[in-house]
């Protein structure tokens, strides 16, 4: 019994060991490895590798990445640079692999620590590197099968691809490399909390001088639906990135080849999958709204119209019902008496009160 | 169209006629379809809410629930246009039917006659307002005496016929937004979602706190009022809240002897 204990214990999850030769996981699998680094910073070192092994470095081994790890027990690791070239070779190109070009675009983007002049900016150490934005990935991979697309892997599918791709892993590595980026990799609620880690943080705008644009966003019918489980309605990304163009280049909206530059603003809100049938005049629309008297006077002024129009109403009636319902008490008393015979009819004058019925 | 008796008696106990069922079916109508629109378009407005996604869910979610407030919506706006038509044939055959029957027909006696009709808010409703205020402050023991429509039903009535033009032209802006920015700049969206999304609030909480107060909460009406239904009021609904048309239609169906005095809710009701 205790044999098929240990045995059962050991089952493989999904040939997790692949990536694991240096069986990093023997201390790693468990939940609270942890210390206390030398900065007095609360460090978890546990590896999920269920989810590991859902991402896209899952080919990987640990070492890879982790470089400066010679001997086990290891000392304590460098933070990984995710710039390094791997010992994976893109196949397209046949160059061992390396995040560099991202890194390069990146700093070419609004988000790149340096100047045109090549000086850092103010606060450079708020503007963000890889690892800012990116958790370990996990793919999202689609299912389509007869014009209906889903969530996960589809069986059918990928048995086609494993008639012929029959070694390893091969074909579920490349069908889920393929089918996340059909769509986008991130569930679009994700990017906008990515982009909120900094965009909502008071501090942070307050030093880059920015308005609070995630709960704008949130305020458009594209934030709402968003949150209303939507992936259709644009995220971040989708507003500030040219289509077609590298999601690391976001621009400002002043430079020229900013996909919310004002001359581009139109063709971005055209973009093939969205108001495409939409005039120019549609990028007059204003997203990140902040009801701020001087720079949107016309929603400002309407929404002071209706919150006192609706102050007023309310108010007016609450009142009343709450008068009422006190009156209700005391229904005979009265500062003043007024006799009125019970069956005159008060009529102020030119009135007819004539009845329409059919 | 069938005629109603004005006072019927039932069970011993008088009722007034108030409303046809032409106008009760258009009650109907109007309730359902903004139901549904409120319950489409506030998960949305709170999307942030827990609530939220539940009961968009119940609509059929971010795929289907858009379609359904936008079918919901087109019905209240032919609502509105059949509203509209219904109550300008009711003004012609009533009103300038009988100014030209009676050959008085002039530009001064129809604008008269548009503004003594029964809906349209005059100068007795002014004073009933001070009245109602005065009564609740405890300066008069008499409650008003309203006419066959009070101003509070006139509110009520013109809470919608106010919101309608200003939801129903917003809504249909932002549904055909693509083609709307052909010809109209982006920031008229901007003004659109406000006007239908902070106007849609003033209608639902005055539904929900004054209207359904009148109707539902009041005392004498909880759990629901039922006029609503049979079209009749009964005799201590009018006394409350209509006594001079209660006094006239007395008068006028021969029971001058029976008109019982004026009262207020607590009085009667015997709490």
């Amino acid at each position: 019994m205790l044999a098929v204990g240990i045995a059962v214990l050991q089952q493989p999850g999904h040939v997790a060991e692949a990536a694991d030769k240096l069986d990093c996981l023997t201390c790693h699998k468990y939940r609270g490895l942890s210390r206390v680094d030398e900065e007095g910073k609360f460090r978890l070192f546990y590896v999920n590798n269920e989810l590991f092994q859902s991402g896209p470095h899952r080919r990987n081994n640990c070492r890879d990445c982790h470089t400066d790890i010679d001997r086990i027990p290891h000392n304590p690791a460098k933070a990984v640079d995710c710039l390094q070239q791997c010992h994976l070779v893109e196949p397209s190109g046949n160059v061992k692999f390396s995040h560099k070009s991202i890194a390069e675009t990146l700093a070419r983007s609004v988000h790149g620590k340096l100047d045109a002049q090549g000086q850092p900016k103010p606060h450079a150490e708020d503007y963000p590197r890889c690892k800012d934005c990116h958790e370990e990935p996990l793919y999202r991979p689609l299912s389509v099968f007869k014009g209906v697309v889903k969530h996960g892997v589809s069986e059918r599918s990928i048995s086609r691809c494993k008639s012929c791709h029959k070694s390893g892993n091969f074909a579920e590595d490349f069908y889920e490399h393929v089918t996340s980026r059909l769509h986008k990799t991130r569930f679009p609620l994700e990017t906008i909390e990515t982009c909120a880690k900094c965009h909502q943080d008071p501090e942070f705008r307050k030093r880059h001088k920015l308005d609070d644009v995630v709960t704008t966003y949130k305020h458009t019918f594209h934030g709402k639906l968003m949150l209303l489980g939507s992936e259709r309605t644009p995220d971040c990304l989708d507003c500030h990135v040219v289509e077609g163009e590298n999601t690391h280049l976001i621009e400002a909206k002043t430079v020229p080849t900013s996909a919310t530059h004002k001359a581009n603003l139109p063709n971005t809100c055209r973009a093939s999958d969205c108001h495409a049938r939409a005039g120019a005049m549609l990028a007059g629309y204003q997203t990140h709204v902040t009801y701020d008297r001087h720079k949107y006077p016309l929603e400002f002024y309407m929404l002071v119209f209706f919150k006192a129009l609706m102050a007023f109403v309310l108010y007016f009636f609450l009142a009343l019902i709450f008068l009422e319902l006190m009156r209700r008490l005391f229904p005979k008393f009265a500062f003043f008496k007024d006799n009125v015979p019970h069956h005159a009819v008060e009529k102020p004058k030119n009135d007819k009160n004539k009845k329409k019925e059919s | 169209m069938a005629k109603y008796d004005p006072i019927v008696v039932k069970d011993g106990k008088r009722y007034f006629h108030r409303f046809s069922v032409n106008q009760r079916i258009q009650h109907v109508v109007l309730f359902s379809s903004v139901l549904l629109l409120a319950m489409t378009g506030f998960p949305l407005r709170h999307a942030e809410e827990s609530w939220a996604k539940p009961l968009y869910n119940l609509f059929g979610g971010h795929q289907y629930a858009p379609t359904v407030h936008r079918i919901a919506g087109s019905v209240l706006l032919v609502l509105f246009v059949y509203h509209t038509i219904y109550w300008m044939y009711l003004f012609y055959r009533d009103d300038i039917g009988k100014l030209r029957r009676e050959n008085r027909l002039t530009f001064r006696n129809a604008v008269k006659a548009f503004f003594s009709q029964e809906m349209v808010p005059n100068k007795k409703d002014l004073l009933d307002i001070i009245h109602i205020w005065k009564y609740l402050l405890y300066f008069t023991n008499r409650p008003p005496r309203c006419e066959r429509m009070s101003w509070r039903e006139k509110f009520d009535y013109f809470a919608p016929y106010w919101g309608i033009p200003i939801l129903g032209p917003a809504g249909m802006m932002l549904w055909w937004r693509d083609e709307v920015s052909h010809v109209l700049p982006g920031i008229v969206l901007n003004a659109a979602y406000i006007m239908h999304t902070d106007e849609a609030l003033l209608a639902i909480l005055f539904l929900f706190f004054v209207h359904w107060y009148n109707v539902h909460y009041a005392p004498e009406k909880f759990p629901a009022a039922k006029v609503w239904l049979t079209g009749y009021l009964s005799e201590d609904e009018m006394i409350h809240e209509h006594y001079n048309e209660y006094v006239k239609m007395m008068i006028e169906n021969g029971l001058e002897e029976e008109i019982k005095p004026q009262h207020f809710g607590g009085e009667h009701y015997g709490w």
